[in-house]
């Protein structure tokens, strides 16, 4: 059987490792075709490459050895281009033909280049790929701004601000990471960011950049900032040129079955580059994020092993992680949930204490999301268990006084859960010693 | 788990009577000090119920921490034991977040993630374990048996759940799988 897998990702390698590890078959004939000059890295790890956290060979995740050994064909700096699906065949940019029994498209997204006048002066860079982070890494500039504020551009800001560069972020909407958090947590974010002299401007657009051969300038709505570093951190979009020259169907993303199968018979798809639907919503979605790419892939490759195992749904969690600042979201931001009810239907429970601030939404009394800054995030996978077990916090509050009173450890993370919504344990029911035995009793 | 020949670290919450010699051993053993700060294994405490229950890595079959590490840093030793690679590891509390337990501790010293190793090769095992000889609510078994006890578990939580319902019991609605 030849798989030939057109990128050399998180989710294109996954499969290929997985299929060696569990497929029976010996022969199984595996082909990566990548269009960069690397063996496996993460790029969740470039930021902190870039900014001199790590080494740079942390950054990988496989050695050209490992292919070697593991007996992979892989095909380096040479872009898969087109897809004949009668023939089984995919086409790259070097004129290579490589015959397949199963296709897997894992090549992700490209970078989002706003159409800005000036983006394509020196001195502009992006932390999507390893080729890029290298120039970034190399580059000596003191001035930086850097343009979006998703997790990728703060984390750039970070590593740029750790470089000893000045850095300003700016930001479209209206407040920073604006599909990750909430309005709320995100002012503090952004005031923790000023605080490590991150200068932040939201509800600006950038109009142009400016400059005579490199970066002089980038000029927003509201002001001009001198810089001599810009940092395009606009969003990551799915790539679909490929998929189309085979017939694959797209929407926003390569549209897959429960068992990643795209329309086209033998052609799989999995990570960046796919539109699959929320674990716990049933929308469609595009979480492009690590643990979906992995577990997607592990569904491709059982599936070609012959397995029919479907795919049980994407979900979102992402930490904001810079300097002192630690916070994580999971699940529906009030901004989200608008896609899957109204707004009068969450509930949004907020707390704030000295170990940190956390935000629940609850829908029908089940939670659809939630934020968390500081050490309460900690049991943030417990609040993410509530989530996908769809526990009843409603139900919950009422049984709260026989739960506060039952000194049986075992539900101990509904005593914690308890805690984290503020619940007092000194409503226990029967809080008498006697009670308490024969609660544990029961 | 894969059920070969791993050994585990089996709690029984209803045996810790909170003492925190566990965590006392724990940071012995790997820091030379003896602070809860510095204990892979953590005690959940719920003093209005009297209530204790030891927490530490639970070495998932398919971990979430390792999943979402952005770094690689969480990885899986031999032993099975499921530990973070301090080189790599830039503290930004991925793994802790996503974990079910909130398991990883971070070390207090450099902000980087830690669980517990099983004492790597010690041929004592882990020391943990061996603090709470007396009360035996850490126990150190072989995966298969502790399955097999897990199963055991399950089977009687099951039944108590199919037996008719007492009459002044509370009810809960509310069950978490741990
Ligand atoms: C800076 C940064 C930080 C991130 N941080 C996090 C994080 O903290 N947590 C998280 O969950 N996710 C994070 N992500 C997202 C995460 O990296 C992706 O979700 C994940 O890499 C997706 O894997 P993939 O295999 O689908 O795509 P990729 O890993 O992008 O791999 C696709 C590969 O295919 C190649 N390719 C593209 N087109 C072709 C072609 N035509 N022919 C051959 N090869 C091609 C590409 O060059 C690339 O190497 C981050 C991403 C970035 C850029
Ligand atoms: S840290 Fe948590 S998620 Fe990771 S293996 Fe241990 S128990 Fe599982
Ligand atoms: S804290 Fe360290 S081990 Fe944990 S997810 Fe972050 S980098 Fe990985």
């Amino acid at each position: 059987m030849k798989v030939v897998i057109v990128g050399n990702g998180i989710a294109g390698n996954e499969v290929a490792s997985f299929l060696r590890e569990h497929g029976t078959d010996k022969e199984i004939d595996i082909t990566i075709i990548s269009a960069e000059k690397f063996p496996e890295y993460d790029p969740c790890s470039l930021p902190y490459f870039v900014g001199g956290e790590v080494d740079r060979d942390v950054v990988f995740r496989k050695t050209l050895d490992y292919y070697k050994d593991s007996n992979i064909n892989l095909v380096l700096d040479n872009k898969a281009v087109s897809i004949d699906s009668k023939a089984k065949k995919v086409t790259t940019e070097k004129g290579d033909v490589f015959p397949y029994d199963s296709l897997v498209l894992g090549h992700g997204g490209s970078l989002f280049i706003p159409p800005i006048p000036g983006v394509n002066l020196e001195g502009i860079f992006s932390c999507k790929v390893l080729a890029e982070a290298d120039k970034l890494a190399k580059h000596k500039g003191t001035k930086a701004v850097v343009i979006g504020s998703g997790a990728i551009g703060i984390e750039a800001a970070e590593a740029l601000k750790l470089k000893g560069y000045q850095v300003t972020i700016i930001e479209l909407l209206g407040w920073i990471m604006p599909t990750l958090f909430c309005e709320g947590a995100s002012r503090f974010l952004e005031d923790e960011m000023r605080g490590y002299g991150i200068e932040v401007f939201t509800s600006e657009k950038v109009l142009s950049i400016e400059g005579d051969g490199s970066v002089e300038l980038v000029k927003t709505d509201k002001r001009e900032i001198p810089c001599d570093t810009v940092v395009v951190a606009t969003g990551v979009v799915p790539g679909r040129p490929l998929a189309e020259t085979g017939g694959v169907a797209c929407e926003r993303g390569i549209l897959v079955n429960n068992y990643m199968l795209t329309n086209v018979e033998d052609i799989y798809a999995c990570g960046d580059c796919v539109q699959t639907y929320d674990a716990c919503t049933g929308e469609g979605c595009m979480y492009q994020l690590k643990h979906n790419a992995i577990e997607q892939a592990r569904i491709v490759a059982r599936n070609i092993l012959g397995e029919k195992v479907e795919y049980t749904g994407a979900y979102p969690f992402a930490r904001a992680h810079y300097f002192d600042t630690h916070a994580v979201t999971f699940g529906k931001t009030m901004k989200g949930a608008e896609r899957i009810c109204s707004l009068d239907e969450v509930e949004a429970i907020e707390r704030r204490n000295m170990n940190g601030y956390l935000r629940v939404l609850l829908k029908d009394g089940k939670i659809i999301g939630g934020q968390a800054i500081g050490k309460v995030a900690d049991y943030t996978g417990l609040l993410m268990g509530c989530m996908w077990r769809g526990d009843d916090l409603h139900e919950f509050r009422e049984n709260w006084p026989a739960i506060a009173a039952l000194g049986s450890p075992y539900p101990w993370q509904a005593r914690k859960l308890g805690q984290l919504l503020g619940l007092s344990a000194l409503d226990a029911k029967g809080t008498k010693g006697s009670d308490r035995v024969k609660a544990i009793l029961k | 788990m894969a059920l070969k020949e791993e050994k585990v670290i089996v709690i029984d919450p209803d045996k810790c009577t909170g003492c925190h010699s566990c965590e006392m051993a724990c940071s012995m053993k790997h820091f030379g000090k003896t602070h809860s700060h510095f204990s892979r294994i953590r005690i959940q405490e719920f003093r209005e119920v009297n209530t204790f229950i030891p927490v530490t890595c639970q070495a998932c079959e398919d971990a979430p921490c390792i999943k979402v590490c952005p770094m690689n840093a969480r990885i899986r030793l031999e032993s099975g034991a499921v530990v973070t690679n301090e080189d790599k590891c830039i503290g930004c509390r991925a793994c802790v977040y996503a974990c079910p337990f909130g398991a990883p501790v971070v070390n207090p010293d450099n902000g980087k993630t830690m669980s517990c190793d099983l004492c790597m090769e010690d041929e004592m095992g882990p020391w943990c374990v061996k603090a709470c000889t007396l009360q035996q609510a850490l126990k150190f078994v072989n995966a298969r048996d502790a399955a097999r006890a897990k199963g055991r578990d399950m089977a009687r939580i099951i039944a108590e759940d199919y037996m008719p319902p007492k009459q002044d019991s509370d009810e809960f609605a509310f069950s978490f799988s741990v």
